[in-house]
């Protein structure tokens, strides 16, 4: 059992697929993260897919503040991804809601309505950084030092979920 | 400035309640003030009579007591003509003017839904531009506003639609 674990977490860390979701981002952090794919920074050579539908996805890239239109669409999305899951907020908007911080239509940072596993900040969020933040999550799966986020049960945070 | 002077012309001749209150303020720029009550028929007549044929956009304004609401209106020649109508804020009912402008509808939900105008004959429909489970009363471009008086409790909890 242990062995099987042990080669899931390997199988897991080789080729972490990704979903990319954009909660309300001004597309700046999207454009950034499409490079940290493309050939210029490769990451998709280390196996890191990004993929079509969340189903087949191992982690939610979230650009932007979730703003309250789209916070039901996140938590659905979330939830249709397979355990074990994390979650990355790549830019300032995602990490704490940023200039749009207090809007009327904005309900906040990803982890206003998520557990973060990773934070990546910057306005835009460059693609090493990304890439950063990412072996970061990586890494911490391979140490079993899992961040904190990543350990609570995989349930939004908030009590109001629906969908 | 012949052109904008004919426009004022016709205006003032054909409405003579208003004649005071037309204004050119620079070359191509037409602006007119009229009472809720006539506007209709100034309206009708500027969009299909003097070829003021399409509608740029309507802005909405908060004056303290009172809302404003000016339709931007524009035709071929570049020539625009911005009617204004002032109306209280305890009862700002403006007429839809979807009949003539059917795409002009989508300009007035959003002064219904930022501003609280009671748009008369407008089709039902759901909120544009606020997240549908937006607290009703709640009209965030008002002065008087304050991000602090929305309560996220006020947000309805409903079976979320159309995805």
């Amino acid at each position: 059992m242990n062995l099987v674990k042990k080669l899931v977490t390997w199988a897991r860390i080789k080729s972490p697929w990704i979903i990319h979701f954009n909660t309300g981002a001004c597309n700046a952090c999207d454009i950034e993260i499409v490079a940290a794919l493309t050939p210029r920074f490769d990451i998709e050579r280390f196996g890191i897919l990004l993929k079509g539908t969340p189903r087949h996805a191992d982690v939610l890239v979230c650009s932007g503040p979730v703003t309250r239109q789209i916070q039901d669409r996140l938590v659905r999305i979330y939830e249709q991804m397979p355990e074990p899951k994390f979650v990355i907020a790549v830019g300032t908007c995602a990490c704490s809601g940023g200039v749009f911080g207090g809007c009327y239509n904005v309900k906040g940072g990803i982890d206003s309505v998520l557990p973060v596993a990773a934070y990546v900040p910057g306005c835009p969020a460059s693609p090493a950084a990304i890439i950063d933040g990412v072996v970061k999550l990586l890494t911490s799966l391979e140490g079993k030092k899992l961040l904190a986020a990543a350990e609570a049960p995989a349930e939004p945070m908030e009590a109001e979920r629906h969908g | 400035m012949a052109n904008e002077e004919n426009i004022r012309q016709e205006l003032a001749t054909k409405f003579p309640f208003m004649a005071e209150k037309i204004e050119i303020r620079r070359e191509r720029r037409v602006f007119a003030e009229v009472s809720a009550d006539r506007f209709m028929e100034v309206f009708e007549h500027a969009a299909v009579a003097m070829g003021f044929a399409h509608l740029c956009t309507i802005t909405g304004l908060d004056e303290g007591e009172n809302l404003a609401f000016v339709y931007h209106l524009a035709r071929p020649d570049g020539t625009i003509l911005n009617i204004k109508m002032t109306l209280p804020k305890a009862k700002p009912v403006i007429k839809t003017i979807s009949g003539i402008f059917p795409g002009g509808a989508i300009y007035e939900r959003e002064v219904a839904d930022l501003l609280g105008a009671q748009v008369e004959g407008l089709p039902p429909g759901k909120r544009y531009p606020l997240p549908d489970n937006w607290p009703a009363g709640q009209y965030p471009l008002r002065k008087d506003w304050k991000p602090e008086m929305l309560d996220d409790a006020g947000f309805s909890k409903g079976e979320m639609k159309n995805g």
